[in-house]
């Protein structure tokens, strides 16, 4: 097993290449091309420890922090992890109605208004204790409320029920 | 194909019927779109995939014009993306150039996954309407909906579970309580009775202090109170045995529906268990059923004798004094607003202490069983922690609720002592001052029938409070009850013989929708076939096996036992025609011969020691101080690995079965274990058409096929020999072994040295 390679600072540039992908050269000279990276803790870690898969779907490297590289580097980064990994961000719940055993959820995010139906209260919304609730629709796609205080009045009143 | 309607999922949007009318070209037709959701700049958007009969058309905003065409001829690949709850589709252009054409959420991955096969077939000039005959089952198993609640269909025409067996929970509870009827009538019965006994001694109170204190008549007294002694012996009988018959009929109600909802657990899908904690599913078969008999008990029960008794109070008290009726009745609007107040309030908290309670659950289930991992990795106080955790977080959950429950009853309370004391007040008055007649004995009489009204006025009140516990309960009751069991369309269909010919057809299946766990397989193993699946950890063999055994039936294409689906034969029947050995042989808590007699019951005892024998499981038995009745834990404590292995294999032998599955069933055994396993293992196969997942690849010497599986796909299949001159995957798998092989080896004689 080969020494996994960390990236800690600014021992590495990364450009954004296209496609959510990017290319990595080391300080040392070498150069790391068609890259794709990935969080490895998508729901605990946003900004910790992104893996750079290569077209192999082998890990070339694991960059600790986004806060720690090069600014460049982590602007390369965020708009192919915002690419890859897409999910709303609830800013209002609009509707919620239950119908044949389907909550029926509108809500307003931050990519415009969607419709969704939740299966099952209790395994498809979790509650954090962060604050934030998670959201699985029947199609497997995610949202997020990223702080249950943060919400109105009525849009609280509205997801209480279901908390 | 020239007559047909275009197949789309719904309604197209202005834009795309737009570009429909105005740009198609002269022949050309819309074979099939896919109305999309999210726009390419990632906001939602209703986006159009159009496939003509020569191009393909992406309407979208953000494309230059409004929409992006391409010829067939000029697209080289479609490549579709899968990443974190959307997908994107690429075209790479015959010219070179790669552009994403397409973004979409997971609710229309699978159509685009078809559709984007459809293009790249077709730009390969493959026949279009072959192709399209693809699309259109993929479309018709999208479409495959209820039209109530949006489900998707195990099959088209199929009644949707969940709405078939959709109602009122009372009406789903009155299954239950049903059959209890006659017990249930006579309690009534019983109960009205002492109701009515309960209401007699305020008016001879009444006369007591009226008539027969003030004239003293000694004769009426003794009269009244043997009277007022019967009353009470017989309420007393009266109640004893209506509890008695209350008791007899809720534990049944709470037997049937725990065995219903038992066995519903026990033909749910694998994909339930996936997404559901075992703790969570315990918590339902006892807590939550014990809470619904409680519930049944109350609205078959309580209600009406409570209702009787509220009427025949509230007739009473306006024959004895109209004007104090009203005055006792001030304070019910308060009571009845209170608590349609507390309802709303209270039922949120009744979720949340379940869902807290169903995590402490999930600990309890996860760290018991493996109490001895726990303490070999010292991790005893890190379980403590991770309980109390959970366990603080309901505690403070359960005394918000409390705040509530406890706060409403105390104000109710101080209500109905409000209206006692004005009737103390005003009735008290009226008797001073001699007004309407009222006597001191009415008066009494009256403030005891007052207490008496509000006792069910209190209990409609709190009937708000236990119907939210039920109705919480009753949810998650109901999501075992009413979830879709195992499809088992093929039941009845069982096969005189299964000679063991299996094919796999362009199989697809992924667990979820963000990644294929298998692509495009195609398989065929011919009866006797002794066949090795080899391949790195998480290539998938597993998930073959899953799919072959029927854990999953949600893939796409075909599995065939003997030329036949194995979705259309009886399920049952099915799985007993396959020896399944699992990796970590799960043993019973009951005894070994029981472990091994488990898939034949009612085996006899020598055939059970021969599948002992056979399995190289006699000898170590023997030698067990309770022989075959030594008793076994829930993961076979008191066994070793091998052993327990061994029995598992006995298990599978005494099934007798036409196919033999095997998973890594030697991967955690030391080279002896092994070699006594692998002895049982080929006594066993013998004849039978055998499939071995394995590890180690020199357990596979007597393999004729071996089947390499890589990132879901075969990518190697053929004799050890063809594969070993292919020098490809296997063949390095092969070299790797070798060399750990030996160093193993090497440090079991250390060891044995």
């Amino acid at each position: 097993m080969s020494e996994r390679l960390y990236i800690n600072a600014d021992e590495a540039k990364i450009t954004y290449r296209e496609f959510a992908r990017v290319d990595m050269q080391m300080y040392d000279g070498r150069v790391f091309t068609d890259l794709e990276p990935r969080r490895l803790f998508p729901l605990s870690g946003l900004t910790k420890y992104i893996t750079l898969i290569d077209r192999d779907m082998k890990e070339v490297a694991i960059i600790r922090d986004l806060d720690h590289i090069l600014p460049e580097s982590r602007q390369a980064l965020e708009k192919c992890l915002d690419e890859y990994y897409m999910i709303p961000k609830i800013t209002a719940i609009l509707d919620r109605k239950e119908k044949n055993g389907l909550l029926k959820y509108k809500v307003d995010t931050n990519y415009g208004i969607r419709e969704f139906d939740i299966r099952n209260r209790h395994s498809d919304i979790k509650n954090l204790y962060d604050g934030r609730v998670l959201f699985r629709d029947s199609d497997d796609n995610r949202y997020e409320i990223p702080d249950i205080t943060k919400l109105d009045k009525k849009s609280w009143l509205k997801i209480n029920i279901d908390l | 194909m020239d007559d047909a309607k275009p197949l789309i999922n719904k309604a197209m949007p202005d834009d795309a019927r737009g570009w429909v009318e105005s740009q198609l070209c002269d022949g050309e037709k819309v074979l099939f779109a896919v109305v999309g959701d999210l726009s390419l700049f990632e906001k939602y958007d209703a986006c159009t995939l159009i496939v003509t009969n020569r191009r393909a058309v992406i309407v979208d905003k953000n494309h230059e014009n409004g929409f992006f065409s391409a010829v067939f001829s000029d697209v080289e690949k479609v490549n579709v993306k899968r990443m974190y709850g959307n997908a994107r589709m690429n075209f790479k252009m015959k010219s070179g150039e790669e552009v994403t054409v397409f973004r979409y959420t997971y609710a229309v991955a699978e159509l685009c996954d078809v559709a984007a096969a459809f293009i790249e077939a077709v730009s390969r000039g493959e026949d279009i309407d072959e192709q399209l005959e693809i699309v259109s089952a993929a479309y018709e198993k999208k479409m495959r909906v209820c039209p109530k609640c949006g489900r998707t269909l195990i099959r088209p025409g199929a009644e949707c579970i969940k709405c078939q067996s959709k109602g009122k929970i009372i009406s789903k509870l009155f299954k239950y309580v049903k059959p209890q009827g006659a017990l249930l009538i006579i309690a009534l019965i019983m109960s009205m009775m002492s109701t009515a006994l309960a209401l007699l001694p305020p008016s001879l109170t009444q006369r007591l202090v009226d008539d027969v204190l003030p004239n003293k008549k000694e004769g009426d007294l003794i009269t009244i109170v043997l009277i007022l002694l019967g009353s009470y012996i017989i309420g007393t009988l009266l109640n004893a045995s209506r509890g008695y018959m209350l008791r007899i009929a809720g534990d049944r109600i709470v037997r049937y529906m725990r065995n219903d909802v038992y066995e519903k657990a026990q033909h749910l899908p694998m994909k339930f268990y996936d997404k559901t904690s075992t703790g969570s599913v315990i918590n339902r078969i006892s807590g939550d059923t014990n809470n619904l008999q409680a519930f049944a008990l109350r609205i078959s029960q309580e209600i009406i004798v409570q209702l009787f008794m509220l009427v025949g109070i509230v007739i009473i008290m306006f024959l004895k004094d109209w004007k104090l009726s009203l005055l006792a009745l001030c304070p019910v609007p308060i009571v009845v607003l209170g608590a349609k107040y507390f309802s709303r309030k209270i039922a949120p908290f009744y979720r949340r202490i379940w869902k807290r309670w169903a995590a402490v659950s999930s600990v309890l289930t996860d760290t018991i069983p493996c109490v001895r991992v726990v303490k070999s990795f010292a991790g005893e106080k890190r379980a403590t922690e991770r309980f109390k955790k959970y366990n603080d977080e309901w505690y403070k959950v359960d005394v918000s609720s409390a705040k509530i429950t406890t706060t409403f009853p105390a104000i109710v309370s101080f209500v109905i002592t409000c209206g006692s004391l004005l009737i103390w007040g005003v009735g008290g008055t009226w008797v001073i001052k001699g007004f309407g007649g009222l006597t001191p004995g009415l008066l009494v009489a009256f403030l005891s029938y007052v207490s008496m009204f509000y006792g069910p006025i209190n209990f409609f009140a709190y009937l708000s409070d236990s119907y939210q516990g039920a109705l919480s309960s009753a949810e998650r009751v109901l999501d075992i009850l009413d979830a879709e069991p195992e499809p088992d369309f093929g039941h009845g269909n069982c096969p005189e013989k299964i000679e063991g010919k299996i094919e796999f057809r362009n199989v697809n299946f992924s667990f979820d929708r963000a990644k294929k766990t298998l692509s495009d397989i195609n398989l065929t193993i011919e009866p006797g076939d002794i066949v090795g699946i080899v391949g790195t950890t998480g290539s998938g063999k597993s998930t073959l096996i899953n799919l072959l055994m029927r854990f999953y039936d949600n893939y796409d294409g075909e599995i065939l036992l003997d030329g036949q689906n194995i979705k259309d034969i009886d399920m049952g029947y099915y799985r007993s025609k396959i020896g399944y050995v699992q990796q970590e042989p799960m043993m019973f808590s009951d005894t070994i011969f029981n472990n091994i007699a488990y898939g034949v019951p009612d085996a006899h005892i020598e055939q059970v020691i021969n599948a002992a024998d056979v399995a190289n499981a006699h000898d170590f038995i023997i030698l067990q101080p309770d022989g075959y009745d030594s008793m076994l834990g829930e993961r076979g404590v008191g066994l070793s690995g091998g052993e327990r292995q061994r029995i598992s294999i006995a298990r599978a032998v005494l099934k007798n079965p036409s196919i033999l599955v095997f998973d890594e069933a030697t991967a955690s055994v030391d080279s002896e274990t092994e070699n006594q396993i692998q002895e049982a293992i080929e006594r066993l196969i013998y004849g039978r058409t055998t499939i071995m997942i394995a590890h180690r690849l020199s357990t596979l010497r007597k393999a004729n096929k071996i089947v390499v599986v890589d990132k879901g796909r075969i990518i190697e299949c053929g004799s050890h020999d063809e594969l070993m001159a292919l020098k490809g995957k296997f063949y390095r798998l092969i070299q790797i072994q070798s060399m750990s092989e030996q160093v193993r080896q090497q440090k079991e004689e250390e060891h044995f040295e």
